[in-house]
């Protein structure tokens, strides 16, 4: 296999990036689509109407940053490993809520988040076997 | 929740997994060959129409539900493309990636659940 790349270009480093921007565009998305909802409308089920907020913009913009860095992390890392780690996200963001917005997280969250936890730390020797192949 | 916006949540769901699948194919077309392959070409625009659709149908969802209610199936789409990788795509899958795939699919949906 080709050597890997270091720096900004290695694919761990990637896989993060790829991870903040999402849970940044999450965060605007359902901001912009609040703030545009519409349920009255027809096509309010096909989300165009959210087009309207510049935070869905923003997010856009995100995504795209996050895809772009998603792709790259495809072309070294089997889907089945960096799938399931860049769903960290979805511990990130509720974490993220009880550190900078002083939410309360209730005990059934504290038990999913250490499943998550756990769960990674599984993850990390198939991940350890997979470094030395590259 | 009807059976509508069910049917709506599983579309997004399974055009979100497939589109994963056509940009990991299209990105091992690229390992051994050029971006101008037409293979490259077809499979990165069946993986962005794939996700365009799965994202419309989670904007107009969330504008309808609570994301809270929406993300535990994300959950799902851990255990999907998993086990959709190692079939489709002929990956390895060894027991632990399968453990820790299934215990963050778990943690995920708890997580979401509120």
């Amino acid at each position: 296999m080709r050597d890997r790349p270091s720096g900004f270009f290695n694919p761990w480093f990637q896989l993060a990036l790829s991870v903040v921007c999402v849970l940044a565009s999450e965060l605007l998305l359902k901001r912009g689509a609040s703030d545009t909802a519409n349920p009255a409308s027809a096509w309010s089920w096909t989300g165009i109407s959210g087009l309207a907020s510049p935070l869905v913009w923003w997010a856009i913009g995100l995504i795209i940053i996050s895809f772009l860095s998603w792709l790259y992390v495809l072309r070294y890392i089997p889907l089945t490993i960096a799938f399931p780690m860049s769903r960290v996200v979805d511990v990130l963001v509720p974490l993220g809520c009880w550190i900078f917005l002083g939410e309360v997280i209730s005990a059934r969250r504290w038990v999913g988040i250490a499943l998550v936890i756990i769960g990674l730390a599984v993850l990390a020797k198939p991940v350890a076997r997979f470094e030395e192949r590259l | 929740m009807t059976f509508f916006s069910l049917t709506l949540i599983l579309i997004a769901l399974v055009t979100f997994v497939a589109g994963q699948l056509f940009l990991k194919r299209a990105m091992e077309f690229v390992s051994r060959s050029s971006f101008r392959n037409p293979r490259f070409i077809w499979l990165l625009s069946a993986g962005i129409c794939s996700m365009a659709i799965s994202f419309f149908l989670t904007l107009g969802l969330l504008q309808h539900f609570d994301l809270s209610y929406l993300y535990p199936f994300q959950g799902l789409s851990i255990i999907m493309i998993t086990l959709l990788a190692a079939i489709v795509l002929k990956e390895k899958l060894t027991l632990q990636l399968a453990i820790g795939a299934l215990l963050i699919s778990a943690g995920v949906a708890l997580v979401s659940l509120s």
